[in-house]
């Protein structure tokens, strides 16, 4: 029965008007934005969706994602978006972090007070887990403070697999060896899951960055790494998106942001700060008058 | 291998770890099964008495601030609990480093205190000393 139905979907002619739509109703959803010199990458995630939901034409898929029917914005913003990292990626920002944010951060703590750290987008959980790790392989005073660390992406399926903590080998090709005979265990040849415990220590959430609602619930972080999704927006999206992590910042809280990527382009709001192994962008401890 | 070597070096002394925060109860463990030491955790005072009656140990590493029941009112309510649980060594490892709350947590039952930051060196020599299982 099934396979006519894929053989037709197949054939579905999809123009560049159909696109541009779907483009158009994607970014006032999600803020993610796509223009024509990315259309292969579209179409080819167009085309998945399409045959998964065993629609009949373009229309007819679009008509499904407009209504939502089940949860297809959440499958195609997960079709969309690229999860692909491995640990210790960009590890001179977690060098940094022990050498000279946390320093700075603890000065203005009070006794009993959380250490909040937020990794989003988190994709798969590399960069949360990466985080947990370093602190424990490397920060003397791990124990001395409650460390919250949260993993949050909109990709749904991508959480689901950060809480499942498991990775191909080859997500392990930065870590030195006893790091991974401590926190690792081999499933097989090919895949190995992370340690119960370590799992543990981080909270993983769906949140939609350019959301004000979604993120009005995270409040207070004193670090945030954002990297490599602001890429994804357009230019308003973009400065949405550094105003919603600001707010999510306490006063004197760092935002780690993507090599390629540079805050002072996006939002004024933020002060850059140059660290021998990175440079981060600071929320001014007293709030300015940015009018 | 070296995990047999230093298995027999800890003889398996087994070591219920009580804190609040998962990133550090995940410190000491890997701390103390690297130096093999066997280990159970508890997130607060409650859950550690739950373990306690249920199965022997030979050391409780326990925090103080916790919520739920604090490791203070822990260790009190072991001492009160019946033999030999309540004989069962304490390692109090806490941020408080005031005289008064090592006064406290000595007058609690605590047989040791350490205060945080602990290097995964000395965590492992007091634990080692506290157990019986030092060379």
């Amino acid at each position: 029965m099934a396979p006519p139905e894929v053989q037709r979907t197949r054939a579905i002619h999809v123009t560049q008007e159909d696109v541009r739509r779907l483009c158009e109703f994607l970014y006032r959803r999600t803020g993610m934005s796509f223009d024509d010199n990315k259309r292969y990458y579209i179409d080819r995630r167009l085309a998945e969706r399409i045959t998964a939901t065993a629609s009949n034409s373009f229309q007819s898929y679009f008509a499904t994602l407009r209504s939502d029917a089940e949860h297809e914005i959440e499958h195609l913003v997960n079709a969309f978006t690229v999860n692909e990292t491995y640990f210790y990626r960009e590890d001179h920002q977690l060098r940094c972090m022990v050498s000279n944010l946390l320093d700075d951060i603890l000065r203005r703590k009070t006794t009993g007070e959380s250490i909040r750290i937020w990794s989003i987008p988190c994709s798969t959980g590399e960069e949360p887990y990466s985080i947990a790790m370093w602190l424990m392989e490397n920060w003397s005073e791990v124990d001395k403070y409650n460390i919250e660390i949260v993993g949050s992406d909109i990709d749904t399926r991508a959480l689901k697999a950060a809480a499942d903590g498991v990775y191909g080998t080859r997500a392990l090709m930065r870590l030195p060896r006893h790091v991974i005979e401590r926190y690792f265990g081999r499933i097989d040849g090919n895949q190995v899951r992370i340690d119960p415990g370590l799992r543990d220590s981080v909270q993983f959430t769906r949140v939609n960055l350019i959301d004000a609602r979604d993120m009005a619930l995270y409040r207070d972080f004193d670090i945030v790494f954002c990297r490599n999704v602001l890429i994804y927006f357009d230019d308003a999206s973009r400065r949405i998106a550094a105003e919603n992590l600001y707010d999510c910042l306490r006063p004197g809280g760092y935002i780690c942001l993507g090599h390629s990527e540079t805050m002072s382009r996006i939002s004024t709001l933020f002060r850059v700060c140059r660290f021998p192994d990175a440079i981060v962008y600071q929320r001014p401890e007293a709030d300015h008058d940015d009018s | 291998m070296t995990t047999v070597e230093s298995n027999r070096d800890a003889g398996r002394a087994r070591v219920l770890i009580v804190d609040d925060s998962s990133l550090v109860r995940l410190y000491y463990r890997e701390t103390l099964e690297g130096a093999g030491f066997e280990v159970e955790q508890a997130i607060n005072g409650i859950e550690a008495m739950e373990k306690v009656l249920a199965e022997p140990f030979d050391l409780i590493v326990v925090d103080v601030n916790m919520p739920r029941m604090d490791g203070l009112s822990f260790i009190r309510a072991l001492r009160s609990s019946p033999s030999p649980v309540a004989a069962v060594p304490t390692l109090v490892i806490t941020t408080e480093a005031s005289s008064q709350d090592r006064e406290d947590a000595r007058a609690a039952g605590a047989n040791f205190y350490l205060v945080k930051p602990v290097s995964d060196a000395d965590l492992r020599r007091h634990v080692a000393c506290l157990t019986g299982t030092s060379r």
